[in-house]
């Protein structure tokens, strides 16, 4: 009976260990998103300053990066000109839209009037469209293929390594 | 007025449960009715951004985003079972509070029980030992008889 009892306790032991060695190596911000594979949820909105309507739909036929950002979110900063240099390096071969939420216009237009512009920027006032895509906090970036399927979801501010790791997976 | 004017002009359209979830399942409801079973149906969705509080909990802006939604669902006739079906088809089931009863997320409820059950054996076994006594000690070798004792006894057994 003390051989089971002691045997059980080092196998639960063990498999605590097991969980939490593997669970304090993840990134507690990383969060698997269940759309990888899916295609991208449908919305059309308009794009900041400009009034254009930018439809997922018709973003279908390049591979396409969807950043989710605010103006009130520290690490936006920090990411913002990695997307801008690499909107203009890659801007033939893939589409790039940047979609804010919880934000006013106003601020989103003098945020970029600043620091650069190079893909339409829209607004999702409700807040709706973030929520279809599983968005928690911001950043948090989506990688489409060319039928419109997303391929892979980066959560934090890119750097133009994860940029572009991520995007090979949409060229394929 | 004017704001929302211009809301609809920037928001065209927005994802709708309708493509996730299909049409409503329930009635729709309004009132007092609408605001109670919004907190509850909050209640059973985690906030993303936070440290252990629900949707109906949490002041942050992406939790209110997504009561307000909760609520315009439940409104239109969505059935809990449909939001929640919602929200997990974009967040996974973490957005979950309770989790599902199936995959590894099962172990969350089969765990407790196995330990009780485990336990509850380990306490039977215990108990019935205690019951039946200290076990029987084999036969031990006879022990010299010492020769004070020995007179000890033929003296008590005399008198």
């Amino acid at each position: 009976m003390n051989r089971i009892v002691l045997i059980s306790g080092i196998v639960i032991a063990a498999a605590l260990v097991v969980v939490l060695f593997v669970g304090l190596g993840k990134d507690p911000s990383a969060i698997d998103s269940p759309l990888i594979g899916k295609p991208a949820p449908a919305f059309a909105l308009k794009a900041v300053g400009s009034g254009q309507t930018v439809d997922v739909a018709r973003l279908r036929g390049k591979p396409a990066i969807i950043n989710f950002w605010a103006t009130w979110c520290g690490p936006c900063y920090q990411e913002h000109p990695t997307l801008v240099q690499n909107a203009r390096v890659l801007g033939n071969d893939v589409q790039f839209v940047g979609i804010v939420f919880n934000d006013t216009e106003q601020k989103i237009q003098a945020f970029l009037a600043e620091r650069g512009s190079a893909y339409p920027t829209l607004l999702d006032d409700s807040g709706k469209t973030a929520i279809a895509y599983g968005v928690g906090g911001v950043p948090e970036t989506f990688f489409l293929d060319r039928s419109g399927k997303i391929v892979a979801k980066y959560s934090g501010p890119l750097t133009t390594e994860e940029l572009q790791a991520n995007l090979a997976k949409a060229m394929k | 007025m004017i704001f929302l004017f211009v809301l609809t002009l920037l928001q065209i359209k927005v994802p709708d449960a309708q493509t996730v979830v299909g049409p409503p399942k329930g009635l729709p409801i309004a009132g007092a009715q609408l605001d109670q079973r919004t907190n509850e149906v909050a209640s059973l969705l985690r906030c993303p951004v936070c440290q252990g509080l629900s949707v109906a909990d949490s002041p942050s802006t992406v939790a209110q985003d997504m009561k307000q939604q909760v609520r315009e669902l439940l409104a239109r006739g969505y059935t809990q079972e449909q939001i929640l079906s919602y929200f997990e088809h974009s967040y996974g089931q973490f957005v979950l509070q309770k989790p599902k009863f199936q995959g590894v997320a099962a172990l969350v409820w089969l765990l407790p029980i196995a330990a009780l059950i485990f336990g509850a054996i380990v306490v039977f076994s215990k108990a019935k030992q205690l019951e039946q006594g200290p076990a029987a000690v084999p036969d031990a070798e006879p022990q010299p008889v010492d020769p004070y004792i020995a007179r000890v006894r033929e003296m008590v057994e005399k008198s």
